[in-house]
């Protein structure tokens, strides 16, 4: 209905669109209050009415931000270029980490991976509507042919057997594109900005099956199949378990990873063939982690093995040194990715952990999870640092909000306050603030296990620890320090799946597929434009990262 | 029956788990709140084999006297004796006695699996108590009295799930193998907002039945289980020490949590201004590990998900039960006479829905924890 883009594309917070959102959503208000002013529901995106087949409700939406980026720079673009950074713009990190979410489809949630994008630069340039006619007018199968510019920030999410992609800025609810998969529904997926080819857009299925693809050439088909796309683990053959989560490796060279239901993650490089013989031996001890290579350079070119159950999710930190795993078993762990080493990690207080997300500057690991509590792991003392105490039920997303300055932030860097989401199955959006110095510690324990760890050379410990011996079981309830939540808000009528933060809002899903883009205070009636100086200060260095799976994002 | 025996023991394969039986039930006319319970009850091992132990002990050939008790441990001989792995067994013997017992489940009406399984535990206790009594010989009948007011307590769908309240002046109950297994202790504590004394009552319970909300998690049902409540208005408490009626601050947390936690979802409540009973289909997730934080002291005590019964359907009145059942780390769905395997990410299937109206009425229902560590409150 609201067809009608402004003259310039610009994403605003009209009245007529928050009425249309709250008649759908009785009782819910279409604001929240923070400290800093009001977030304000400005659109909703959701999947085409009347799609109610029988796959509706057994998988759990995602949703991941895709920062298409000017075709120009598109086939060889330095990472370092302005199109990258003011693709990060859209605030790419955040919304990672709604992707890296809960694909753990274990636990029946939903996973969000946004594509942020540039939104503001390109106006959008009322790509909404526009794409299906366009598309057809210039069918082109080849990228490089095409006419059509897809830049502009979409939105991509599944919900039952397919995959939909929405225009971020267009106040459109409907998605400009579906893609249909016929032999198993699609469950997690993921977007690299920074793709130096034509595949950017990742794709798990509950088969196992994984595919890559290039975002743009999905908007210019007019197909409702993925097209141009590569195959991996065709028909399960390497892993037949459910994908559970799905990454690019940052700065990896278009290496990605997949996690399994099976506790296993398989790492593929992008352009490399699949193995005729993928078999990998069978695992042993199930309990232990364990690295196997593939006999040749073919895909998967690594199988590791992480964990008994389940991955639910998995997060690279933004410098891509490190990955972080939760799962079904309660344990999140943490990898050095190029040493193939676990480095530390710890039990949930009970049950399955569902999510988990990096802070841009890597100092701290969130997860949530199936004890309702949101967990902040501090990488420095290796171990649980707070338990953010405030949902009723399941913990289904985390994301640091990397967009967010401390109002009275002094840009030394002492004392940080980080800005963090979360969001539930009880429905609720809850925003947390962090302050190291202001959290009460009840009792000061040398954490259980490996007193060593704070002191002394991490490096020399890395080496020497045993892995099993850094994973650090369930702390006591009295021993962690306790956060309460700035805000609550109750967003949605359904359990959500995923949130996400980008410059100028802040996204949640829920996981049927309904997804709501809540402006930030300051935000409402104006455009952001790609000269923006906040961002383009901010995230200048990270700009690389912006693309990632992971679930991170920054403070500056 | 055949068919689905074969299939289930080709699913498992050699990991059929060494002496261990899966048998379906027969439905003998709505008789499935009892069934479901049953599968449940018969793989809450410890109260297996203590129950079996207790009858080959106590067995009297003398004295044949049939009572629910008996029946039971005979039911669970039968099934874990059985020559093949999978089949269907008819629980005739039991479901007569049940019936000849209590004219409540006599009638071929639907009835409510916890109320059966509240009824069961407490004659089960009833008959150990009688038993050890009269063991004892005649020596000391004089609780007799005592016994009867913990007898039998059948509750409506949301009635008190505390079968025995210890608040006066009583002897030291017997404690049974039945008490062990379900047995926890709540604390009732009542702050008097005038002299801020501290009332504590203790009571017993063999399962907590919560209240439930819409989209929350057990973890916040058992949070609210033990907010704390203002007394006041006209529901004010009578102080001892103020020798008057105080407003006060009540507030309800467990003392001893038990070793098979059993917790009863409020999904049938009564709606007054319809005048009858509505069934709740909320989404009410349940972890598959749990821990209590409503105990008097941080206890940590960690829980693991062994059973769900689970009731279908739309209503109070009518409707199916089943149960989900863990048993060596492999997940059954017991339908009467069927038995499958599941995967455990089908348990979340049964958390209920976030709709009011919604295709899927399989809601669960009640829910058997299993102690697993051994950190000890007091």
């Amino acid at each position: 209905m609201i067809n009608s883009t402004s003259s310039n594309g610009v994403i605003s917070s009209s009245s007529a669109a928050s009425a249309n959102n709250n008649s759908q959503s009785p009782g819910l208000k279409t604001y929240f209050k923070t400290p800093e002013g009001k977030y304000k529901l400005q659109y909703e995106k959701t999947h085409p009415a009347g799609l109610l087949h029988y796959g509706h409700g057994k998988t759990v939406t995602q949703a991941s931000l895709a920062p298409l980026k000017d075709k120009s720079t598109q086939p060889s673009l330095p990472s370092s270029s302005s199109s990258s950074t003011s693709s990060s713009s859209l605030g790419v990190g955040g919304m990672r980490s709604a992707a890296a979410k809960f694909l753990g489809g274990g636990n029946g949630s939903r996973a969000l991976s946004f594509v942020g994008g540039n939104g503001g630069t390109k106006a959008v340039s009322g790509t909404n509507g526009r794409v299906g006619s366009l598309g057809a007018s210039s069918s082109s199968n080849l990228v490089g042919n095409s006419n059509f510019d897809a830049k502009g920030t979409y939105l991509i999410f599944n919900v039952g057997d397919s995959i939909f992609i929405s225009d971020l800025n267009s106040r459109d609810k409907d998605p400009v594109k579906s893609i249909h998969f016929s032999s198993s529904n699609p469950v997690c997926h993921a977007f690299d900005p920074d793709s130096k080819d034509g595949h950017d857009l990742l794709i798990g299925l509950s088969s196992g099956d994984v595919y890559s693809a290039s975002l743009r050439q999905q908007l210019q088909d007019v197909g409702k199949k993925l097209v141009g796309a590569q195959h991996y683990n065709k028909d399960g053959a390497v892993n037949n378990s459910r994908c559970t989560s799905i990454a690019w490796v940052p700065n990896g060279d278009g290496t990605f990873i997949v996690g399994h239901a099976d506790g296993n993650v398989y790492i593929y490089e992008k352009n490399k063939d699949g193995s005729s013989d993928p078999s990998f031996p069978i695992i042993k001890d199930q309990t232990q982690f364990s690295v196997t290579h593939a006999r040749y350079s073919k895909n998967p070119i690594a199988r590791w093995h992480i964990c008994q159950g389940p991955i639910n999710s998995a997060a690279f930190s933004t410098d891509g040194a490190y990955i972080a795993t939760v799962g079904r078993d309660g344990f999140l762990r943490v990898f050095d990715y190029k040493n193939e080493q676990l480095i530390c990690g710890g039990k949930s207080y009970y049950g399955a952990l569902l999510c988990c997300a990096w802070s841009m500057d890597g100092k701290y690991i969130l997860t949530g999870g199936e004890d309702d509590l949101v967990q902040v792991w501090s990488m420095e003392d290796r171990k649980v640092v707070a338990w953010g105490e405030g949902h009723n039920s399941w913990v289904s997303g985390v994301a640091f909000d990397s967009y967010w300055t401390a109002p009275n932030s002094d840009g030394t860097g002492e004392n940080i306050v980080y800005r963090f989401g979360s969001v539930g199955q009880d429905t609720q959006l809850l925003l947390w603030d962090l302050e190291m110095d202001e959290l009460v510690v009840p009792v000061r324990r040398a954490p259980g296990g490996s007193p060593t760890f704070s002191t002394g050379s991490q490096s020399s410990h890395w080496d020497t620890a045993n892995p099993v011996g850094t994973l650090q079981p369930a702390p006591s309830i009295r021993d962690v320090p306790k956060l309460s939540p700035l805000v609550s808000h109750r967003v949605h009528t359904e359990p959500l799946s995923g949130l996400a933060f980008t410059h100028e809002s802040v996204l949640t899903v829920c996981r049927e597929g309904h997804i709501k883009i809540w402006v930030r205070p300051g935000f409402s009636e104006s455009q952001p434009s790609n000269s923006d100086p906040l961002l383009s200060t901010s995230l200048k260095d990270k700009a690389p990262v912006a693309g990632k799976v992971i679930m991170s994002s920054h403070k500056q | 029956m055949g068919a689905t025996g074969s299939r289930l023991e080709k699913a498992l394969g050699d990991q059929f788990p060494e002496g261990e039986r899966y048998f379906g039930l027969e439905n003998f006319g709505n008789t499935c709140y009892c069934n479901s319970v049953l599968q449940a009850l018969y793989f809450c091992v410890p109260f297996r084999e203590q129950l079996i132990e207790y009858y080959s002990n106590n067995k009297n050939p003398a004295d044949a006297e049939e009572n629910l008790l008996t029946c039971l441990a005979d039911l669970f001989i039968q099934i874990s004796s059985q020559k093949k792995k999978t089949g269907v067994i008819a629980p005739k013997r039991f479901v007569q006695r049940l019936k000849k017992q209590n004219e409540i489940f006599r009638s071929y009406m639907h009835q409510d699996a916890h109320e059966f399984l509240n009824y069961l535990l407490n004659e089960l206790v009833d008959t150990l108590e009688k038993e050890s009594l009269s063991a004892k010989s005649d020596s000391d009948t004089s609780s007799t009295s005592e016994k009867i007011a913990n007898g039998p307590n059948i509750s409506h769908a949301n009635g008190p799930n505390i079968s025995h309240a210890n608040g006066g002046v009583q002897k030291e109950p017997l404690v049974t193998w039945v008490h062990k297994n379900f047995q926890g202790i709540l604390t009732n504590e009542t702050k008097c907002l005038c002299c801020e004394t501290v009332t504590a009552r203790d009571e017993t319970f063999l399962d907590l039945s919560l209240d439930i909300e819409q989209n929350s998690s057990i973890t916040s049902c058992l949070k609210n289980f033990s907010s704390t409540e203002t007394l006041n208005a006209e529901d004010k408490f009578f102080c001892d020490k103020c020798c008057s009626l105080q407003e006060a601050q009540k507030r309800m947390k467990i003392k001893k949590p038990p070793h098979i936690l059993v917790i009863h979802l409020k999904r049938f409540k009564y709606i007054e201004h319809l005048g009858r009973y509505k069934k709740l289909s909320y989404r009410v997730v349940f972890p598959l590990e749990l821990k209590l934080s409503n105990t008097v002291e941080d206890s940590d005590a960690e829980y693991s998900l062994f059973a769900v019964v689970v009731h279908v359907g739309s209503g109070p009145n009518h409707g199916h039960y089943v149960s989900l059942v863990k048993s060596h780390n492999h997940w059954l769905f017991f339908d009467d006479e069927n038995v499958e395997m599941i995967d455990e990410s089908a348990v979340q299937t049964f958390f209920g829905s976030s709709q009011e109206y919604s295709s899927n009425t399989d809601h669960g229902y009640i829910l058997f924890y299993e102690r697993t560590t051994t950190a000890s409150t007091s």
